[in-house]
């Protein structure tokens, strides 16, 4: 007990902030329009508790609604040190909002006060329970009945979620593997250790572990066909934050795309809107036309989830048909809410980019010449913007086109494919040639023996000598130049 | 006259190696940097430059007056080249060598002028070929180059490249027979 | 003939290493009479000992130098090569004492022709490395004129003289890089001085020398004048990491922003800088078909227009652009290569670069020719035929590394 509540504490502040490091550590979202009841509602344990921290971290109109959600969820749990935190961030936003009338007004009466006889009790009935959960557990082992052990290990793990402990719950998890005897246990404790590890962010384990679940040799053939597919949603789902988190954005949208929304229920991890939006940014901005087409417009299981958000629904379709203006003018609205979402929110603005490069290039592929300031207007810019945007584009090769600046014309640049050809095969002999004297040299090289080596000067490193020879043959006029 | 410049060099470049305490004679020096300038291998007359010993550069005039073009050849200011080359009265043999190098200049600079302008001032074009105004203008009619309606500005035309070497077919044939002969084996 | 002078020049060995120098004066003062009665020609091991010993004993100035250079170039113009073949030790141990003589008295000039023959004459083929290659770059640098030089550097290395490895340290090898790196680069050819300095950071390397750490410094700023980055380096080069440590490329990128007088590499540093401007302007090419000057020169922080024009023409002149200024708008229009890969000039680069890719590829060849009759080789492939091994040239390594 002492142990863990030691633990506790840093398990808990760690995830969310690996998360924001990167870019997104301190901004403000002002004016969302996000429902934080119906929003909270889509989730439950952990996810619920991060994501209603998520929004009270950057949301100050949202924030006291925030924690107060998920101080009272946080009630129905063991995780008294949570409890404890988000009453101290209770505390500080309330105090930092600065004007005791607003904390009057609505914090007399429904704030909530630390209420320590809780802690207490809930302190005293973990422990009583691991406790329990661990005579239990020996007992098994003692009379070593491989399935009751099995659970045993699972209950444990189930009750240090409870506490907090993510640590050993992946743990205990981890450890019921030993004690699987069919295809369908392994199965289920991968998604549990998946689904703590989604929660410690470790997305190589959570990927590491999908792939043995469904590489388990009877994952097909386990029974009832509607719990394989919704274990198959939840890897997938699983897989895809996964893949999100670590930038590898097509092949997360790839397993979004998977999912089935009739077997959709993952409320630890994620909600159907959340597979949707996920899914659709990701399509959208790594997709190309005729896989955006294919994949996403007429996917019919995947239509069922767009139809979650119309207004994502709206804008693929609107970058479908080109109208580029519109899209990115939606994009912009729900920009506010997205950014309130831990998972996307830090790879936002590159998704936002990717989208908006994606729409340039398919602009303009249908032309030979392009004017710059129709193109401008499009995609509400100002000319000077949209030539450094294009700029970029075209120097990363994403774009084969030349800017007439004098014009303000683009011009598609018809690549020589012979001229290309030429010019890369000379070079590449070039290279063999480099490459393959440098071989020719160090073989030479190796068979003489020659390398650097100690000489036992007790000057350190070797050529003792040597440095100075160098240095006083290298006046500095050799280096250079001009006169 | 000598026009075999790089004969001349390579035995210029013998002299001076062979030289008993390791300095050539001061003639040696001038018409070796003067060819330097003329092949423009700037970095070579650069470093001869450096190792001439300052008695000869200070006793010899000459020597200094050819690396003052060579400076500005170096910073690629050309007006300043031409005044170089018009500010010292050049002797034998390094006259010969300074004439061809001026002549290689100014062909050089017309081609470039002709590669890298669609439009250019006949007041440019004077300074960077250091000739009268009357000369440039007849040089661009020899060129073919238009004089434009506003009278001061000419559109030169790319040189034209000289004719491509040709080898024989039987030569190319044998060449490509022992590629495909490599690439089979 | 041999055994006399053995003796003597066991005399002069056991002398100096006992330190008794007055003897060994008068033992030397006689040498020269044994140096009489030796020929250059039929002698030469002989002669070489005796100068070789004569030269590098003298401490302070006991015996004068004065004829030593007369005399060494007499041998080395008349010695027999076959002969001073077997012992290239003490051949270059005696060009090494003539450069630093050389040296000393700030002659270096002087030894360029000779030590140009006498690599001549030990080599046994044009492209083998002796430790006199690096002592000839040594005297090509301190006498300003890298010429001379160049014949030797062009040529790509394909075997080593016994003296430069085996027990000897590398420093000589280094320094051949090293120095021909310091060449290249003086006479511009980034290409080739990126290549020599390359040879010496991957020199195999169980503890950093300052040759290195001086050779990395330039790699890393040659390699910014010609690519604008920093190259990848091949993954043999396991002690790039060891170098490293000692200067992370950061450190000498800072030392770049803020120049410091005590950094020889100022000169290549302004390199570096001018050579980002082209770098940005080739980028332009890439995006642009037509820019005012005005536009070029915001773009690549130039001062004015007149500053990127006189870039545009310098970069047209030197073929790394393609593009046509117009004085009267002020606009200059960015060209494609006018290289359409369809001249007879293509097709005789073309040959040129496929003989030369061919000629490398018979020698890989031959080499493991060699390999696979070695004897050693076939030991220890037969002994571990277990494992799969592919006879290519990979395998050489592991085996001359035994």
């Amino acid at each position: 007990m002492f142990e863990m509540n030691t633990a506790e504490p840093m398990q808990v502040d760690v995830p969310p902030e690996d998360n924001e490091n990167n870019e997104t550590e301190c901004y403000v979202v002002e004016n969302p329009t996000l429902d934080l009841e119906t929003y909270a509602a889509s989730y439950t344990g952990f996810a619920k508790l991060y994501r209603l921290m998520f929004v009270a971290d950057h949301c100050p109109s949202l924030r006291l609604e925030a924690l107060k959600m998920a101080i009272s969820y946080v009630m129905t749990t063991y995780n008294v040190s949570l409890y404890q935190t988000l009453h101290k961030k209770l505390a500080e936003a309330v105090a930092s909002a600065g004007l005791p009338d607003v904390a009057v007004q609505m914090g007399s009466q429904d704030i909530p006060v630390l209420d320590s006889i809780w802690i207490e009790s809930k302190t005293k009935k973990a422990a009583i329970k691991l406790e329990k959960l661990d005579t239990d557990l020996k007992n098994y082992k003692t009379n070593s009945i491989k399935e009751s052990i099995r659970r045993g290990h699972d209950d444990l793990g189930d009750h240090y979620l409870d506490c907090g402990d993510l640590t050993s719950a992946l743990k205990c998890y981890s450890r019921a593997r030993d004690y699987c005897t069919s295809g369908k246990h392994i199965i289920m404790m991968c998604l549990n250790v998946v689904k703590v590890s989604v929660y410690l962010q470790n997305w190589a384990h959570v990927l590491n572990y999908v792939s043995k679940a469904e590489g388990t040799p009877d994952f097909n053939e386990v029974p009832g066909k509607d719990s394989n597919q919704s274990i198959l949603t939840r890897l997938k789902c699983a897989a895809g934050l996964a893949e999100l988190a670590t930038k590898k954005y097509k092949s997360a949208a790839k397993h979004f795309l998977a999912a089935s929304i009739d077997h959709c229920d993952y409320p630890e991890l994620l909600s159907s809107n959340n597979v949707a939006i996920y899914g659709g940014l990701c399509a959208l901005a790594t997709f190309d036309r005729s896989e955006l087409q294919k994949q996403v417009i007429v996917s019919s299981s995947f239509k069922l989830f767009l139809e979650l958000e119309p207004q994502l629904r709206d804008i693929i379709f609107k970058f479908y048909e080109s109208k580029y203006a519109s899209c990115l003018r939606l994009l912009d609205e729900i920009r506010d809410n997205l950014m309130l979402d831990m998972y996307l929110a830090p790879h936002l603005n590159s998704l936002y980019m990717q989208i908006r490069n994606r729409a340039l290039i398919q602009y303009f592929s249908p032309y030979l010449s392009a004017d710059m300031r129709l193109m401008a207007a499009a995609f509400n810019r100002t000319v000077n913007a949209l030539e450094d945007e294009l700029m970029l584009l075209i120097l990363d090769g994403q774009i084969q086109a030349r800017i007439d600046s004098h014009n303000k014309i683009l011009y598609a640049k018809d690549v020589d494919q012979r001229s290309t050809t030429f010019e890369r095969s000379l070079a590449m002999g070039k290279e063999y040639q480099r490459r393959t004297s440098m071989l020719i040299l160090r073989a030479a090289m190796l068979k003489n023996q020659i390398h650097v080596k100690n000489v036992g000067r007790d000057t350190g490193p070797q050529s003792g000598e040597a440095p100075g020879s160098s240095t006083s043959l290298t006046p500095r006029t050799f280096d250079t130049v001009p006169l | 006259m000598i026009t075999n410049f790089d004969k001349l060099c390579g035995d210029l470049e013998k002299q001076e190696l062979e030289a008993p305490t390791g300095i050539a004679s001061p003639s040696t020096y001038a018409q070796l940097l003067a060819i330097y300038l003329y092949q423009n291998d700037l970095c070579n007359a650069k470093f001869l430059w450096k190792r001439i010993p300052q008695n000869i550069t200070s006793s010899n005039p000459e020597i200094s007056a050819i690396w003052a073009v060579g400076q500005k050849l170096w910073k690629k200011d050309l007006p300043g080249t031409y005044q170089a080359l018009a500010a010292f009265t050049w002797t034998e043999p390094v006259a010969n060598i300074i004439r061809a190098l001026e002549d290689n200049i100014r062909e050089r600079t017309f081609n470039l002028i002709g590669r890298s302008y669609s439009s250019i001032s006949i007041d440019t074009v004077v300074s960077m070929t250091g000739l009268s105004k009357d000369a440039v203008l007849h040089i661009c009619r020899d060129r073919k180059w238009m004089l434009n309606e506003d009278g001061v500005t000419v559109s030169p035309t790319p040189p034209t490249q000289p004719a491509p070497l040709h080898t024989s077919s039987e030569d190319q044939l044998f060449k490509l027979t022992e590629f495909v002969s490599f690439l089979e084996n | 003939m041999a055994s006399p002078l053995e003796q003597f020049v066991d005399n002069v060995r056991t002398m100096s290493a006992s330190g008794s120098f007055r003897e060994l004066c008068e033992v030397i003062g006689k040498s020269d009479e044994s140096l009489e009665t030796l020929d250059i020609q039929q002698h030469s091991l002989g002669v070489l000992a005796v100068l070789v010993a004569k030269f590098s004993l003298q401490q302070g100035g006991d015996v004068d130098k004065s004829t030593m250079f007369k005399q060494i170039h007499d041998f080395i113009t008349n010695c027999n090569g076959e002969q001073v073949r077997f012992s290239p030790e003490l051949y270059a141990e005696l060009c090494h004492l003539l450069t630093n003589y050389l040296v000393e008295i700030k002659q270096p000039i002087r030894g360029i022709e000779i030590l140009k023959k006498a690599i001549r004459k030990i080599q046994l083929f044009d492209s083998q490395l002796t430790s006199i290659h690096a002592d000839l770059c040594q005297l090509c640098l301190l006498s300003k004129c890298m010429k001379p030089a160049l014949e030797f550097l062009d040529t790509d290395v394909t075997g080593i003289g016994s003296e430069l490895g085996g027990n000897n340290d590398s420093k000589h090898f280094l320094l051949y890089y090293y120095y021909g790196g310091m060449i290249y680069t003086a006479m511009k050819n980034y290409d080739r001085a990126l290549y020599f300095f390359e040879v010496v950071v991957t020199v195999p390397a169980m503890v950093v020398s300052h040759i290195m750490l001086e050779a990395y410094k330039k790699y890393i700023l040659v390699s910014f004048i010609l690519h604008g980055k920093i190259l990848p380096m091949p993954k043999y080069a396991s002690q790039v990491r060891l170098i490293m440590s000692w200067l992370p490329p950061n450190m000498l990128l800072s030392n770049i922003a803020i120049p410091s007088s005590e950094d020889k590499n100022m000169g290549l540093v302004n390199q570096v800088l001018s050579s980002m401007y082209k770098k940005n302007i080739q980028r332009l090419t890439k995006t642009f078909l037509t820019l005012s000057l005005s536009d070029v020169a915001a773009r690549v922080q130039l001062t004015g227009p007149s500053q990127a024009e006189s870039y545009i023409l310098n970069m047209i002149e030197e073929g790394e652009i393609y593009a046509m200024i117009n004085q009267k708008d002020g606009m200059v229009v960015f060209l494609d290569s006018p290289e359409k890969y369809a001249s007879p000039e293509t097709l005789c680069v073309l040959e040129q670069q496929m003989a030369a890719c061919t000629k490398l590829h018979q020698y890989i060849q031959e080499m493991d020719e060699q390999i696979q009759v070695n004897p050693q080789y076939i030991k220890k492939s037969v002994g571990s035929h277990d494992e799969d091994i592919p006879a290519t040239s990979q395998n050489s390594k592991t085996t001359y590394s035994m």
